[in-house]
C-alpha cells in the first residue's frame, strides 16, 4: 500500500444558526506517501475542512480517515496521528511562540520528550532544511513574513512528520515571500521525501505539484496532474477560481485562432510553443 | 491640478533614541484627480506606514502632505474632516466590523460627519448597490456573513463617507479569485461613480497591470520609482534586484524575445499580449 493517507466516504456536518450545514460530501480521496498535492476551492468550499482532517482536527461525521493506516476517529492513537502529519496556516504570526528563532523550533520536539542532543539537532537541520539556520539567534517578529512562515515550517520539520498540510500559507506573504515558501516545499518534497498537501488560491503555485484536486461545495469535481487540470479553462471558472496567467494567455490566444495547446504551463514552455505557433503561421 | 501632494515625506520610529528607524525616507509624489496610483513594495519596504499618512492616520516626522493644496496638518483640531475625504480602508478591514446590524456598520463613518438619518439611509443604500450587499442584509449581523460579504461591507463603511481618495492596503489579500475579481470591480465602479482618485497596494503585478495608471515602488523606506505602469514594468532586473518581479505574461514574453523572437517586450496584460502576437502575425509578410 502506498497510500499515506486515505479518505473513505467522508462526510462532515455541523450545526450553525440551529441548522445543520454539510461541509463535506460524501467524499473519497487517497494521498500518496511522497506526492506534492495541491487543493483548491473558492472560499467555503469545504477545503480548510478537509485540510483538518488529515491530522483529525476535524473528525468525519460519516466514514473514515485513515493515516498510516490509522483511523482519526481511534482517541488513544490521536497523538501519533498528529506527529504524523504537521499543519501550517495562514498567519504566521499566530503559530510562533518563543522570542528567538532556534527556541520556538524546538518547542515540538520539546514536547515530544526528546533528550537535549537529539533536539539540538533536529532544530539545526529543520532551520537548514527551510534555509533558516543562519537566522536561529534572531527574534521572530524582525523577519520578513516569509521568513517567519519558514520558521513555523521548521517548527513542524523538527517533529519528523511524514506528511506537511499547509492551509494557504502564502496568502499574506508578497511575491518574494511566496516563492521562498514555494521553493522550500518542493525541497522538502523531493529531497526529503516528506508528503505536501497545499491549500491555495494561487493557481501558479499549483503548477510545480504532482497533483491538483479541485474542490466545489464539500465535492471533489476534478482531479489530475496540473497541466490536465487547467486546461479546463472554462470549468474552473464556473467554480470561482482561475487559472494561472500562462494558461489564460494560450487560451486567449486559442480564442484569437492561434494553433496552441493550453496544456502547458511554465513560462519556458509557453514562450517556446508560442514561438513554434508564430512560425508555423509564416510558412 | 494635483489633489494630493506629498513632499518629502519622512517618518522615523523611536526617534530621539538610539534605535531610530526610517520606516519611510524623503519621500516625494503627487496623485492626479481620478488617477489609479498602484504601491508595490516587499514586506517591509514601508508602504502601509506611507498610506497611513494619507490620512492623518500617523503624523509625519518630517515633509508635509497637501489636500487640495492645503497642508492636512495646518489646523490638527480640523483632522477628522481629511479622513471623512481620504478614506482608507484597512488589510483584513473585516475584522473592524463591530456594529450589530450591517447597516449601522456602514453607517457609522457617515453618522460621525454628522448627515441626518434621511441621507443616511440615501447613503448607505447607494453605497450597498455598488459593494453588492443585498438590501435584506442589512438588518442581518455582521458576525452572519461569509468572509467575502464581511470584506465588501467593511469597504462599504469606508466608502459611504464618500471620499474623493480612497486608499486601500492590500484589499484582495486571502480571497479566491472570484473575490478578488470581485474587489476590483468594485474599486473601479465607485471610482466611475464618483470621479474618486484611488491608491490601492498590492503584492499582485498582475492586479496592477489591468488597474492602475501609475505605480509606486518603495524599497526599504525610500522611494525607488514613481512612473507610469509600463515605465516600471519594463525594468524587470531592477525589479526582482528589490524582491519584485514583473507580471507572468511579461515574463513569457522577456523569455519570447530571449528565443529570438522580435517581439515588444512591454506588454503587461494577457489582453495586450494577444494584441502584440496578432499584430506580429498580421506584419509577418514584412518583417
Amino acid at each position: 500500500m502506498n497510500n499515506l493517507i486515505e479518505i473513505k466516504n467522508v462526510t462532515f456536518e455541523y450545526v450553525e444558526d440551529d441548522t445543520l450545514h454539510t461541509a463535506i460530501k460524501n467524499l473519497n480521496l487517497n494521498i500518496e506517501k511522497g506526492s506534492f498535492t495541491v487543493i483548491l476551492g473558492h472560499n467555503g468550499s469545504g477545503k480548510s475542512t478537509l485540510a483538518k482532517m488529515l491530522n483529525g482536527l476535524n473528525k468525519p461525521s460519516f466514514g473514515d480517515v485513515l493515516v498510516n493506516g490509522i483511523n482519526t476517529k481511534d482517541e488513544e492513537t490521536e497523538i501519533d496521528i498528529k506527529r504524523m502529519v504537521g499543519m501550517v496556516f495562514q498567519n504566521p504570526d499566530n503559530q510562533l511562540v518563543a522570542s528567538i528563532v532556534e527556541e520556538d523550533v524546538a518547542f515540538g520536539p520539546e514536547n515530544l520528550g526528546l533528550q537535549p542532543l537529539e533536539i539540538r539537532k533536529r532544530v539545526d537541520e529543520a532551520l537548514k532544511s527551510v534555509g533558516m539556520f543562519e537566522f536561529k539567534n534572531s527574534t521572530p517578529h524582525r523577519l520578513s513574513g516569509g521568513q517567519k512562515q519558514r520558521i513555523a515550517i521548521a517548527g513542524i520539520i523538527a517533529m519528523k512528520p511524514l506528511c506537511l498540510v499547509l492551509d494557504e500559507p502564502t496568502a499574506m506573504l508578497d511575491p518574494k515571500g511566496r516563492a521562498e515558501i514555494i521553493t522550500t516545499l518542493l525541497k522538502l518534497n523531493k529531497e526529503d521525501g516528506i508528503t505536501v498537501v497545499l491549500i491555495t488560491h494561487y493557481m501558479e503555485e499549483a503548477e510545480k505539484a504532482d497533483r491538483v484536486v479541485v474542490m466545489n461545495d464539500g465535492e471533489i469535481i476534478a482531479d489530475g496532474k496540473p497541466c490536465e487540470i487547467f486546461k479546463n479553462v472554462e470549468q474552473l471558472k464556473s467554480v470561482g477560481l482561475d487559472v494561472p496567467q500562462t494558461t489564460e494567455l494560450l487560451y486567449e490566444m486559442q480564442k484569437s485562432g492561434f494553433e496552441v495547446s493550453t496544456n502547458i504551463l511554465s513560462i519556458e514552455e509557453v514562450a517556446k510553443e508560442i514561438k513554434n505557433a508564430l512560425h508555423l503561421e509564416e510558412n | 491640478m494635483s489633489i494630493l501632494q506629498v513632499k518629502n515625506l519622512t517618518h522615523s520610529y523611536n526617534g530621539n533614541t538610539p534605535f531610530v528607524n526610517d520606516a519611510v525616507s524623503n519621500v516625494s509624489f503627487a496623485v492626479e484627480k481620478g488617477e489609479i496610483l498602484g504601491i508595490i513594495g516587499h514586506t517591509g519596504s514601508g508602504k502601509s506606514t506611507l498610506v497611513q499618512h494619507l490620512n492623518g492616520l500617523l503624523k509625519p516626522t518630517d515633509g508635509q502632505i497637501l489636500f487640495e493644496n492645503e497642508d492636512i496638518w495646518k489646523n490638527p483640531k480640523e483632522i477628522r474632516k481629511i479622513r471623512s475625504k481620504i478614506g482608507l480602508v484597512f488589510q483584513y478591514p473585516e475584522y473592524q466590523l463591530f456594529e450589530e446590524t450591517v447597516f449601522s456598520d456602514i453607517a457609522f463613518g457617515p453618522k460621525n460627519m454628522g448627515l441626518s438619518d434621511d441621507e443616511l439611509d440615501k447613503r448607505v443604500k447607494e453605497i450597498c448597490e455598488i459593494v453588492g450587499v443585498k438590501p435584506e442584509y442589512l438588518q442581518k449581523s455582521p458576525f452572519d456573513l461569509s468572509g467575502g460579504e464581511k470584506r465588501r461591507v467593511a469597504i462599504a463603511g469606508v466608502m459611504a463617507m464618500r471620499p474623493e481618495i480612497i486608499v486601500f492596503d492590500e484589499p484582495t489579500a486571502g480571497l479566491d479569485p472570484k473575490g478578488r475579481d470581485n474587489i476590483i470591480k468594485i474599486i473601479k465602479d465607485y471610482r466611475k461613480a464618483f470621479n474618486a482618485t484611488v491608491i490601492i497596494i498590492s503584492h499582485s503585478m498582475e492586479d496592477m497591470a489591468l488597474l492602475a495608471d501609475k505605480l509606486l515602488v518603495m524599497n526599504k523606506g525610500n522611494l525607488e520609482m514613481f512612473d507610469t505602469v509600463d515605465n516600471v514594468f519594463s525594468q524587470g532586473d531592477k525589479l526582482r534586484e528589490i524582491g519584485l518581479n514583473v507580471p507572468i505574461v511579461t515574463r513569457v514574453f522577456n523569455k519570447l524575445k530571449a528565443l529570438g523572437v522580435d517581439v515588444n517586450e512591454n506588454v503587461f496584460t494577457v489582453t495586450d499580449a494577444v494584441n502584440e502576437l496578432k499584430r506580429i502575425k498580421a506584419g509577418d509578410g514584412n518583417a
